[in-house]
């Protein structure tokens, strides 16, 4: 049973893998644009579902992270010709220490308060950076150079290789995820999640368990930023802390399904496509025909699927899998 | 015998309520002792004094030989000292297996050990059946056992029960004083708030008696049950010479 689940569940994610690997070799530009921006946004929001989905920290500010990811490396870059591969690190490195005192700050908020908050620290980074002229470029931004054909510092002649790179980001999320999600942390994530008084009454130190998602949650987040101004080839503080990243990380992971491993993919998959099709079909002059589209897809979403897509899917899955009672994933949802 | 826990002057005021004044207590380990008192009396405030869910104004909580007060609630039970909720509260999503893992991992992060762990607490409780169900599926008592089984997971020297048996019918409460008569026998140390009297008078070898936040009582069952102090709190001044009854509950 067991061999038999894991095996089928192997099976198809071997066709998944493939399948994602092939689309360059027979895809357009513009489908292989849409499968950059599956790839990294679903990355993003895997990395804002370790602390959102599974630890129930609601952040709408891990703009601040993408932003400071993609800030470092730009600057290492431009100032100091270091390659981005060496300074999407380092910005995951700056991110991480970013979230100590944005943590500390924050953690003392819970629900609400604390998605608030973490706008807020989003926001004043994107001030801070409109005002760094000299070093960071203020309001202006900057483009960054154009080198042709150069791997070892993060450009590339075609779309292929951006898909890649983007693709791996999202498998090491994802491995990382996994992980977790199959250790004593995955438990004590979720515990403080559900009821953190009652995690600490067995023993769990909730805002050390916070304190430790955050930081693997921002690294990550950087590196999207990182790669994410290396693939359009320009930075100014509205596109390195917008607003619109921290609350397309929340809401691939709340329409895909939030605290899930695949959630945010299969949140990701449904919106991003979904939205750059709309645009391109109903363009964007007809007075937002498309957004107001988009926002009916997702308000369908959240009314008959409130616990996210990711059910739908697993639900056809224990229909296909007979006599599905036995659980044998180990995964703190099902012990 | 030892001292499991002392507790000396502890007070806390919530603006002009004082929900605990000057309370002294201590439990020798082995022995279970029930701290009882009409409602609004400080057992819960005590509880949540003692796991350090709340700063105490003044005093001091010292178990097995360490201070708790400045402690947060994770290092006290990592201490050994484990609580309950007067309202269970389960992780709904996880399956009971899971949230009783959860409690096993505090003394070994690897899971087959905290599995294993986790598999007899459930089993002493009787919760076996249905150790793969969502946590929110169970009904009250099932919860309250559940409860019970994550707080024994973490391997307590102490174990502070909050109102486990309130709400539940007569042959529950049978069942539930059974569980606390075994743990006893085992040599826990327990303190328990309760108000259903049938179980204290069966568990408790110690009672303690609270009233707005003060110790008015202290004994064994017999003595605290005829106690005119205790009688007078829980029925008013006019009872204060009524016989106790052995099966009254409160």
């Amino acid at each position: 049973m067991m061999h038999g689940l894991l095996g089928r569940s192997g099976f198809w994610l071997c066709v998944l893998a493939a399948a994602a690997l092939a689309l360059p070799l027979v895809a357009s530009p513009f489908a292989v644009d849409i499968g950059i921006r599956v790839a990294l946004f679903a990355f993003i929001g895997v990395a804002w579902n370790l602390m959102g989905g599974y630890a129930k920290q609601l952040s709408l500010g891990h703009a601040a992270f993408f932003g400071l990811g993609a800030y470092t490396s730009t600057i290492l870059l431009i100032r100091f010709d270091i390659s981005p591969w060496i300074g999407m690190l380092a910005g995951g490195v700056v991110a991480m220490l970013a979230s100590l005192p944005i943590g500390a700050l924050c953690f003392r908020l819970r629900g609400p308060y604390f998605a608030i908050a973490t706008i807020a620290t989003a926001q004043v980074l994107m001030l801070l950076f409109l005002k760094f002229r000299d070093f960071a470029w203020g309001a202006e931004g900057t483009t960054i150079p154009n080198l042709g054909d150069a791997p070892l510092m993060m450009q590339f002649d075609g779309k292929a290789p951006y898909y890649y790179i983007a693709l791996a980001l999202l498998a090491i999320g994802l491995l990382i995820t996994y992980a977790i999600e199959r250790s004593w942390m995955g438990y004590y994530l979720v515990a403080v999640g559900e009821d953190e008084d009652a995690a600490e009454a067995i023993g769990v130190d909730a805002l050390r368990m916070k304190r430790h998602i955050y930081l693997i949650s921002a690294f990550l987040t950087a590196l999207a930023g990182t790669f994410y101004v290396q693939y359009i080839y320009f930075i100014d503080p509205n596109v390195a802390f917008s607003f619109n990243i921290s609350v397309e990380a929340a809401l691939v992971s709340i329409v895909g399904g939030i605290g899930t491993l695949w959630g945010p993919v299969v949140g990701t998959v449904l919106l991003e496509p979904t939205s750059a099709l709309l645009q391109s079909w109903l363009g964007s002059g007809r007075g937002g025909v498309q957004l107001t589209v988009y926002s009916l897809i997702l308000v369908a979403v959240i009314l008959y699927r409130p616990a996210g897509l990711i059910g739908l899917f697993t639900d056809i899955a224990t229909r296909l899998v007979h006599g599905s009672q036995a659980r044998t994933k180990e995964a703190p949802l099902d012990g | 015998m030892a001292e499991a826990l002392a507790v000396r002057n502890l007070s806390r005021r919530f603006g002009g309520l004082r929900a605990v004044q000057d309370l002294s207590f201590s439990v020798n380990e082995g022995e279970t002792l029930a701290l009882i008192g009409p409602n609004g009396a400080g057992k819960t405030t005590s509880f949540n004094l003692i796991t350090g869910y709340y700063r105490p104004d003044g005093g001091s909580v010292c178990a097995f030989g360490r201070e708790l007060v400045g402690l947060r609630p994770h290092d006290i039970c990592a201490h050994g000292l484990a609580r309950t909720f007067q309202v269970a509260r389960p992780f709904g999503k996880m399956t009971v297996l899971a949230n009783v893992m959860t409690g096993a991992l505090l003394r070994d992060h690897k899971l087959e050990v905290a599995r294993q762990k986790a598999g007899e607490v459930i089993d002493f409780v009787g919760l076996t059946a249905k150790q793969h169900a969502p946590a929110r599926d169970l009904t009250t008592i099932d919860q309250r056992r559940l409860e019970l089984a994550r707080a024994l997971a973490t391997q307590p020297r102490l174990l502070l029960l909050d109102e486990v048996m309130a709400g539940l019918n007569p042959a529950e409460i049978d069942q539930a004083v059974g569980l606390v008569g075994k743990l006893a026998q085992r040599g826990l140390t327990i303190v328990i708030v309760e108000h259903v009297m049938r179980a204290i008078m069966a568990v408790a070898s110690h009672i303690v008696v609270l009233d707005h936040g003060q110790k008015i009582a202290e004994g064994n069952p017999r003595e605290v049950v005829a106690n005119q102090e205790v009688i007078r709190a829980y029925l008013g001044t006019g009872y204060a010479h009524a016989e106790p009854v052995g099966d009254a509950r409160c």
